[in-house]
């Protein structure tokens, strides 16, 4: 792989114009990657998900360099008509559109210059392989006071042009002081057996807020890696949903820094699996500065022989007395063939904070299924009430009422 | 309607129904008295299907064998099963499920399906006709629901899928004085000579309410004797202990 990689790497700085200090620091990441491969399961966070194997078993040989340059044609057929929206179009490598026509030009700023990047977490092989890679960047800030009129999707997509076996994309989000944003990132798969490295990164000002939804639920058999790292300054918010359920793997690790007085993070999310995939959620909420308040709630429905992994940590600093933290996961596991693995970790150096967690995971209860099949349902009817009740709370969950109704629409929830 | 000949049941090793044998018209009110352990909610759950259990015996219902049917079919058929403890399903909206139950019913007879409105008009009579209060059916599936809710609940769900025979397994169990008049007064609304009924009880209590043509005293998993109403005030006064 090691050769492949440097071939590869000379192509991508080749193909870009970089600046001098630039591709030093992508040689720097380049040579971290190198050095640390695909994390395995002797890897305590990835213990429940051995990536190396993953990636061994799946994708043939691994390739780095799209030759497929920026493509001249917009898929619009994968835009979803629910409601007007801006967007941030993704294909394979490459962005091919950006539109914020519903916005104010002035308050939103659009850089694409890859030089401006800088590293944000080193200790992080995937996100090194991510920074030596990206072809195309694209960082959003949303000035003062702004709320955008509309949300923002972000569409991934890759299809049968995709000619290189690992794809790499970034999108930084700065949310300036006492502004807003709703986000949906809709994946959209149409290539199979590659490895899509997704990272982004978002810096939530004074009273900022965010709302980050994300959407994988077309059946696919690409392998995943989502890294999103969240800092959170006063009194701002963000809530994150996610909803796993299409692609062969994935693992969704979200970092939030609170680093600041009354900041909120809210993580709620759905993994809902078939088949042989295996998705985990990896969360990391660093409470860092007093009155600062997390919430998580996970459930997951396994069926066939799936696997789930739910691993929650909060830690909470010395600095940070008054924390208020709350994880739960809750597990459906349909067949003996599943497995759900969960680890809650709690580090905590305050005196003064309220923090709990829980984890439970059971089968379909049978005496429910007697219940509604003596009401003239049938077992296929009951099982599929029993599982869209268990997961609407989570849905529930969602702030956002026209974004709520969509992620129903696409889960085939009622009510 | 329903008629029951050496019905043998047995779970996890152990018999439960020894033989029973038992005939109900249509038009009829039955209701079966038992001591703890006699066997009255295993016969409940095996006329309605349950899984789980080991039978023997025959069971026919409007001539149909009624064993092989799955549990949706009998209720297809039109048995209902009042549950004693109904179960508390979150995340189900209780007018979407019920909804679903009576569509799935008149489907499965090649009646036309009620769309939401025509729905909506029914359960609204049908709640004011019970004296219920309809919001309870906005609500999630008897989740938070009191003792009395769910039972009445349960008599709700009885009047709108409109069974030909109608299970009610210690349905006056958890019940105040007023709500028992209040499920008596829907179970007698809901008597006709069409309509069966098969209550279960414990006590002779909500008999005083609903007046059966025939009293059946379950013991051991028999029916020991047969008789009519005056019978369980029999029992009342004696205890079962006597009857054995």
């Amino acid at each position: 792989m090691e050769e492949q990689l440097k071939t590869d790497f000379d192509k991508v700085v080749k193909s870009l114009k970089l600046s001098e200090e630039n591709i030093k620091l992508r040689k720097k990441n380049l040579n971290e990657f190198i050095k640390n491969g695909f994390p395995n399961k002797r890897k305590e966070e990835w213990k429940f998900s051995d990536l190396n194997q993953i990636i061994n078993s799946n994708i043939k040989e691994l390739t780095f360099f799209n030759t497929d340059s920026k493509p001249s044609y917009i898929e619009e057929t994968l835009y979803i008509d629910n409601f007007v929206h801006n967007k941030i179009v993704f294909i394979n490598s490459y962005i091919s559109n950006i539109d914020f026509s519903h916005e104010k030009k002035d308050r939103i700023e659009i850089i694409e210059n890859l030089d401006l990047i800088k590293n944000n977490n080193q200790t992080n092989t995937l996100v090194s392989l991510n920074s030596a890679f990206l072809s195309n960047y694209v960082k959003i800030i949303i000035k003062e006071n702004y709320s955008l009129n509309k949300p923002l999707i972000i569409y991934n997509i890759t299809n049968k042009k995709l000619d290189s076996t690992t794809v790499n994309l970034r999108t930084d989000i700065t949310l300036e002081k006492n502004s807003s944003l709703k986000l949906i990132n809709l994946s959209n798969d149409d290539s199979a057996n590659n490895f899509i490295n997704i990272n982004q990164n978002f810096k939530i000002d004074k009273d900022a807020i965010l709302k980050n939804y994300k959407i994988d639920s077309q059946d696919n058999l690409n392998i995943k890696y989502f890294f999103n790292n969240i800092d959170l300054s006063y009194n701002s918010f963000a809530e994150t949903f996610v909803f796993s359920t299409g692609s062969r793997f994935i693992k969704n690790e979200i970092n939030c820094n609170l680093n600041d007085k009354y900041s909120s993070a809210f993580i709620n999310g759905i993994i809902n699996l078939d088949k042989s995939k295996h998705h985990e959620i990896k969360t990391n909420i660093n409470h860092l500065a007093e009155n600062t308040k997390s919430y998580q709630l996970i459930k997951s429905v396994l069926d066939d022989k799936s696997k789930g992994v739910y691993q929650g940590k909060i830690f909470v600093d010395s600095q940070a007395q008054k924390t208020d933290g709350y994880q739960l996961s809750k597990a459906l596991l349909l067949n003996d063939n599943t497995e759900f693995d969960a680890k809650p970790e709690l580090e905590i150096y305050a005196d003064d904070v309220k923090c709990s967690h829980g984890s439970t995971s059971g089968n379909l209860d049978e005496n429910s299924i007697f219940y509604l099949m003596s009401r003239g349902l049938n077992y296929k009817q009951s099982r599929e009430l029993l599982i869209n009740g268990f997961l609407l709370d989570v849905v529930e969950k969602i702030t956002d009422i026209e974004i709520k109704n969509f992620i129903k629409s696409i889960m085939g929830v009622k009510e | 309607m329903l008629k029951i000949e050496g019905l043998k049941a047995n779970i996890d090793n152990k018999d439960i129904l020894k033989g029973l044998n038992l005939e109900i018209k249509p038009g009829e009110v039955h209701a079966i008295m038992g001591p703890n352990g006699s066997g009255k909610s295993t016969l409940s759950n095996v006329l309605s299907g349950k899984k789980g259990y080991e039978i023997s015996g025959k069971v026919t219902f409007e001539g149909k064998n009624l064993l092989d049917l799955e549990i949706e079919e009998r209720a297809h058929k039109g048995i209902f099963l009042a549950f004693q403890y109904p179960l508390e399903i979150p995340g189900v909206n209780t007018n979407i499920f019920l909804k679903s139950s009576l569509n799935a019913i008149k489907k499965s007879r090649g009646e036309k399906e009620l769309d939401a409105i025509e729905f909506l008009k029914l359960v609204k009579q049908k709640a004011l006709d019970l004296k219920f209060d309809e919001k309870i059916l906005s609500r999630q599936l008897n989740v938070g629901f009191s003792g009395g809710e769910k039972k009445k609940n349960e008599i709700l769900q009885m009047s709108i899928l409109n069974p030909k025979l109608s299970i009610l397994d210690e349905t006056d169990s958890g019940l105040d004085i007023d709500a028992l008049k209040i499920v008596s007064e829907g179970v007698n609304a809901l008597r006709s000579k069409k309509s069966s009924f098969l209550i279960i009880t414990h006590y002779q209590r909500l008999l005083d309410y609903i007046k059966p043509d025939f009293v059946h005293v379950l013991i051991n998993g028999k029916i020991i004797k047969s008789g009519k109403s005056e019978l369980a005030l029999e029992l009342e006064k004696k205890g079962y202990e006597n009857f054995n």
